[in-house]
């Protein structure tokens, strides 16, 4: 029994990378995490000066002036990070929206469904194996990353290998929120649009201290720190990631336990809505 | 462990408009007895909810009353799954998997071990025909590949019992021929096939027993020799009769045809057929053939379906 759970979440994380191959989301995301790393590696040289001072040269171009070599490498790493947390995570939403409707084709679902592996295990087995195709791409790009910077600077931090959970994180409850779309209203548009609106409105919500200020009736001020309390803080994540990254001291640990929360309620209502499907 | 291989009680199925609250009943109350090694038919027109009835068994729908088991099991638990093969209707496979990959994934799905797989695969893919297409992704095959692939994969664990829709929908006459021998042999080996088809002579030349489904109700079930069995006869005599003795055998017969020198009677009964039978004698004429009529499945089909 318990070999064939994990026999079935293996042949489903393996379909989900196929797919991800033959769809060619796991190639471009690898393409472009390589395409960084190889900038990092031949286009990118940090000179070290006396162990500490350090001046960077781009296609044959240097900084004018020495900065701290320890100040450079954090900087740079907050860099990916960001891109990472920004264009990286909408990159990784986009081309996982689809993974989830392809599997509720009628003519695919019905024999998915036929064989002897609950609703549940097939559902968060495709949700493990979107994760993993996307987790893959963000821990080959940020060790290679990190491990070309400590190369050429000889300072090993780890500090910037935090990027690897909090984003990988960060993705989980967005995935989350994809796969609900996905069971419901099986729209590739949407499963992208929705998370997008997420990460966009996050920002916005995340300045509730100005607006309780700024809004004038009682029911706005509540309506804004509801809507800042329930959804994701992909703001306040990103923020807490950077202040790992850059040494600086994380205040609360409050945006992780909401947003998981959030995740976890929208994954588990997704599971409740797949069971109860018809298809 | 039960006898039956298919067993529903009373299943209804109602679907709901979410919007606009409209309901549409589509099975009403179906019970089925499916007993273990036999060849089962299901039949009806289309929109008969013979479709949702299968996928009740599988439990890709859920039933809105009544039960569904499959060798005593609920239909509901994934453990009464593990002895199903099935072979959907407009099956939709991933055309990025080949035909290997295509069995090794939908069989580590049906719990079978990586060695078994091993071996299984290429017996398979022999057994329907396609031994040198293995490495062919799917997306490349003919619509007749895709139902002999989806047969095997429908077979790739060995199941106790075979749930085919439509199996034979686009395959040639070469490869349906195939897919008929492959199941006769199931069959030989006491496998419990059910067969969801529209094609009347194929079920009637390879199953036991039928249900038909009329607007989600069983209008008729029963053993396929007993419903298309006739008790009439049809007599054939040479159209040369004397007058006054023509007249009476065709009054006593349902129906007459002339057709190249000879007469075409058919009686209801084995008493008419005997009565023109000594008229005939008596009189020292030929009787050029008596044959026991029966209905094809068709007939009894049309019958049923139209009350």
């Amino acid at each position: 029994m318990a070999s064939h759970t994990y026999g079935a979440t293996q042949a489903i994380v393996l379909d989900t990378f196929r797919e991800a191959f033959a769809r060619k989301i796991f190639w471009g995301l690898f393409g472009l995490s390589t395409a960084m790393v190889l900038f990092f590696l031949f286009i990118m040289k940090i000179d070290i000066v006396e162990g500490a001072a350090a001046t960077i040269s781009m296609f044959g171009m240097q900084s004018g002036r020495e900065i701290d070599a320890g100040r450079l490498v954090k900087q740079v790493q907050a860099g990916i990070a960001t891109f990472l947390y920004t264009w990286g995570m909408f990159l990784a939403v986009f081309a996982s929206a689809g993974l989830i409707p392809s599997i509720l084709e009628p003519g695919r679902i019905e024999l998915l469904l036929s064989k002897p592996v609950g609703r549940t295990h097939l559902l968060l087995g495709r949700f493990l194996g979107n994760l993993l195709v996307v987790g893959f791409n963000i821990i080959y790009l940020v060790v290679c990353v990190w491990f070309i910077l400590a190369f050429k600077t000889n300072i090993w931090t780890p500090d910037f290998l935090i990027s690897i959970v909090s984003t990988i994180f960060l993705f989980a409850v967005l995935l989350s929120v994809v796969v609900l779309i996905g069971v419901t209203l099986e729209s590739t548009a949407l499963a992208v649009m929705i998370p997008a609106g997420l990460m966009v409105i996050s920002p916005i919500l995340a300045q509730h201290k100005i607006m309780m200020r700024l809004l004038g009736s009682e029911w706005s001020r509540r309506l804004w720190r509801g809507l800042y309390e329930l959804l994701p803080k992909v703001y306040d994540l990103g923020k807490m990631t950077l202040d790992f990254v850059t040494d600086r001291r994380v205040e609360s640990f409050a945006p992780v336990y909401s947003s998981a929360a959030f995740g976890a309620a929208v994954l588990a209502l997704a599971v409740y809505i797949f069971q109860r499907r018809n298809f | 462990m039960s006898e039956l291989a298919i067993e529903t009680n009373s299943l209804k199925k109602v679907y709901r408009s979410f919007w606009s609250g409209r309901e549409v009943l589509a099975v009403d109350g179906v019970t089925l007895r499916v007993e273990r090694g036999t060849t089962y038919g299901l039949l009806g027109p289309n929109g008969a909810g013979k479709t949702t009835c299968v996928k009740m068994l599988l439990s890709a729908v859920h039933p809105s009353a009544g039960t569904a088991r499959l060798f005593g099991r609920d239909a509901a638990e994934p453990e009464a799954r593990r002895s199903i093969g099935y072979l959907p209707e407009n099956h939709r496979f991933p055309t990025y998997l080949t035909g290997n990959s295509m069995l090794e994934f939908y069989g580590s799905l049906s719990g079978m071990e990586a060695p078994v797989r091993k071996r299984r695969i290429p017996e398979l893919l022999e057994l329907v025909g396609l031994d040198r297409w293995g490495d062919v992704r799917l997306g490349k095959y003919s619509k007749g590949m895709l139902q002999r692939v989806g047969l095997a994969q429908a077979l790739i664990h060995e199941p106790q019992l075979l749930i085919l829709d439509e199996p034979s929908d686009g395959v040639d006459p070469v490869g349906r021929k195939q897919i008929r021998d492959i199941l006769h042999s199931l069959e030989e080996r006491g496998v419990t096939i059910f067969v969801n088809s529209h094609l009347l002579a194929e079920v009637e030349a390879f199953c036991r027993d039928v249900a038909i489904l009329h607007k989600g109700r069983v209008v008729l079930e029963g053993k396929v020799k007993e419903l298309t069995a006739g008790k009439g006869y049809r007599l054939t005599v040479p159209a040369a009769l004397p007058e006054n003795l023509r007249a009476e055998i065709t009054s006593r017969a349902s129906s007459t045809a002339a057709r190249d020198g000879v007469l075409d009677l058919q009686f209801s009964g084995r008493d008419e057929a005997n009565r023109a039978i000594d008229l005939l004698r008596a009189g020292q004429l030929e009787i050029e053939a008596l044959t026991p009529t029966t209905s094809t499945l068709e007939e009894v089909f049309i019958r049923s379906i139209n009350g």
